[in-house]
């Protein structure tokens, strides 16, 4: 396996949304009626139609300059997948190839355990399919030499896709050359991510951005924990039960020889 | 139905208890064919994955109404510890663990099986919370709704140990108690060893139904 990294860098980004449109292209997602808030960021947060969206803030650093601040959200593809951990038809998984996390809509029952456990928040339930939504890395053209429709759509280079060892030395790099607050996000996460960031601003500044994003401790505890010991249990007491029964026996009942005989023994 | 056995539960509390307990396997069955994807294959049974997810949401709604009913029926007899016989009881074990020459008299249900259904209903009521809110997860903050999924796997761990216990109990354990949730008629030699208090208490009340005597007044009866 090549693990391979999108990498998105906010310096480089115009906010054009050419990728957010590919994406919906790529993925034949139909565009939802929205209503203007005074705001480039449409639609307002990611749904089952929209894999992918920019981000876009208005930031006024401690000098008082006005600042755009953009961001793209998507899938982060963690290493760690909380939502590959909790699937319990196999639906989402690991592409083997790339260390992506794709999906398969044929396998999904609906159930939105992802939901609750994406620590990222980004799988999204619809109703009319019951079944859940999420960026795979156009897994249908990296499995075919080609890069997700998004980076290939990005005119400006902020986003780029390649082997992981690669990538990271890029986002080192450019994060060195920014300076000041710049740094990486998504590297440091869940085992690290096959999407990742480069900031050039704190992290923290950004808006709805996850600041320490783990593995929730129940999904850990629920199937690192309690899922194994449910057959062990179960095995412990069948166990139990067959030595009870062959070293103390069963309790029979006194064969009446007198009936008055008090009860108990 | 042999001459001098005693009726100790009635058609309508027999009910219950089987209601209980299928939905509670099946609950069992279905939900290890999603908590493991090695037991996927339990799917096919039911016509595919999405199906028994569905199976095992209906089935929950049963089992949650049968636990409503079987904890309104079986609460006086079996939710509450009597002391000081209980504290007796449990002392020795119930004579499960080592000899004991003299098992304490206690009421129809002994402290084991009370703890067993206290078990029941506590991880059941545990179980249909968590299970509702799993069915409908975007009602509430993920936070709080990934807390769900533990608890309910916790409440499995318990009810999936207990089915097995109660199983060998309830059976080869305790030879002769099956009749009691088959047909209803235990022998009398079976209620002496196991329920001496309770065979006791309604020989005295004159409550007892002996198979081939005349009933006698105010018999036996759970409906709440
Ligand atoms: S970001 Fe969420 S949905 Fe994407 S791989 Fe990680 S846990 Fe899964
Ligand atoms: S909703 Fe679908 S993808 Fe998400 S955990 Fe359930 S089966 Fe897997
Ligand atoms: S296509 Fe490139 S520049 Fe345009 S919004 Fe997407 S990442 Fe930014």
């Amino acid at each position: 396996m090549t693990e391979k990294i999108k990498l998105y860098d906010d310096s480089k980004c115009t906010a054009c949304r050419g990728c957010q449109l590919a994406c919906k292209q790529w993925n034949a997602l139909a565009a939802s009626q929205t209503e203007n808030r005074g705001t480039y960021q449409n639609p307002p947060s990611l749904n089952a139609n929209t894999f992918l969206l920019i981000h876009y803030q208005d930031y006024v650093d401690k000098e008082g300059n006005v600042k755009w601040l953009f961001r793209k959200e998507a899938c982060m593809h963690c290493t760690d997948a909380a939502c590959v951990t909790v699937c319990p038809s196999g639906a989402l998984h690991y592409n083997k190839a790339t260390g992506t996390v794709g999906l398969d809509h044929d396998k999904c029952i609906g159930c939105k355990e992802c939901v609750a456990a994406c620590p990222f928040e980004i799988p999204r339930w619809d109703a009319a399919t019951d079944k859940v939504y999420k960026c795979d890395m156009c897994e249908s053209r990296i499995m075919n030499n080609m890069e997700p429709a998004c980076v290939k759509a990005c005119p400006t280079g902020a986003l780029s896709w390649g082997p992981k060892e690669k990538m990271l030395k890029i986002a080192a790099k450019r994060v060195e050359k920014l300076g000041g607050n710049a740094t990486t996000y998504g590297d440091k996460y869940v085992k690290g991510t096959h999407f990742m960031y480069v900031l050039k601003e704190n992290p923290a500044i950004y808006a709805d951005i996850h600041k320490d994003p783990s593995v929730p401790l129940s999904v850990t505890l629920w199937k690192g924990l309690l899922k194994p010991l449910s057959l062990l249990a179960a095995g412990g007491v069948l166990g139990g039960a067959f030595l009870h029964y062959m070293i103390h026996g069963p309790k029979y009942p006194d064969l009446p020889k007198d009936e008055n005989t008090e009860g108990g023994k | 139905m042999q001459k001098g056995y005693v009726q100790v539960t009635d058609s309508y509390e027999r009910i219950l208890h089987w209601m209980l307990a299928i939905s509670c396997l099946l609950l069992c069955v279905t939900g290890l064919g999603m908590m493991f994807q090695t037991f996927n294959f339990i799917g096919y049974l039911f016509g595919g994955l999405k199906s028994l997810k569905l199976v095992h949401n209906f089935t929950g709604l049963v089992f949650a109404a049968s636990l409503i009913l079987v904890i309104r029926m079986w609460w006086k007899e079996a939710g509450v510890f009597v002391f000081p016989e209980d504290l007796e009881w449990i002392k020795v074990a119930g004579g499960y663990l080592w000899h004991v020459d003299k098992v304490p008299e206690t009421g129809k249900y002994n402290p084991g099986q009370k703890l067993f259904f206290l078990t029941v209903v506590g991880a059941g009521i545990l179980m249909i919370i968590t299970g509702l809110i799993m069915w409908f997860p975007t009602a509430l903050p993920a936070g709080l709704v990934r807390w769900m999924y533990p608890l309910h796997a916790l409440g499995f761990v318990a009810i999936f140990a207990f089915f097995f216990i109660h199983l060998y109990l309830g059976t080869i354990g305790n030879p002769g108690t099956v009749p009691a949730m088959l047909t209803g008629w235990m022998d009398r030699a079976v209620l002496k060893k196991q329920h001496p208090g309770w065979l006791k208490e309604m020989e005295h009340e004159g409550k007892l139904v002996v198979y081939g005597e005349e009933k006698k007044s105010g018999a036996h009866g759970h409906h709440a």
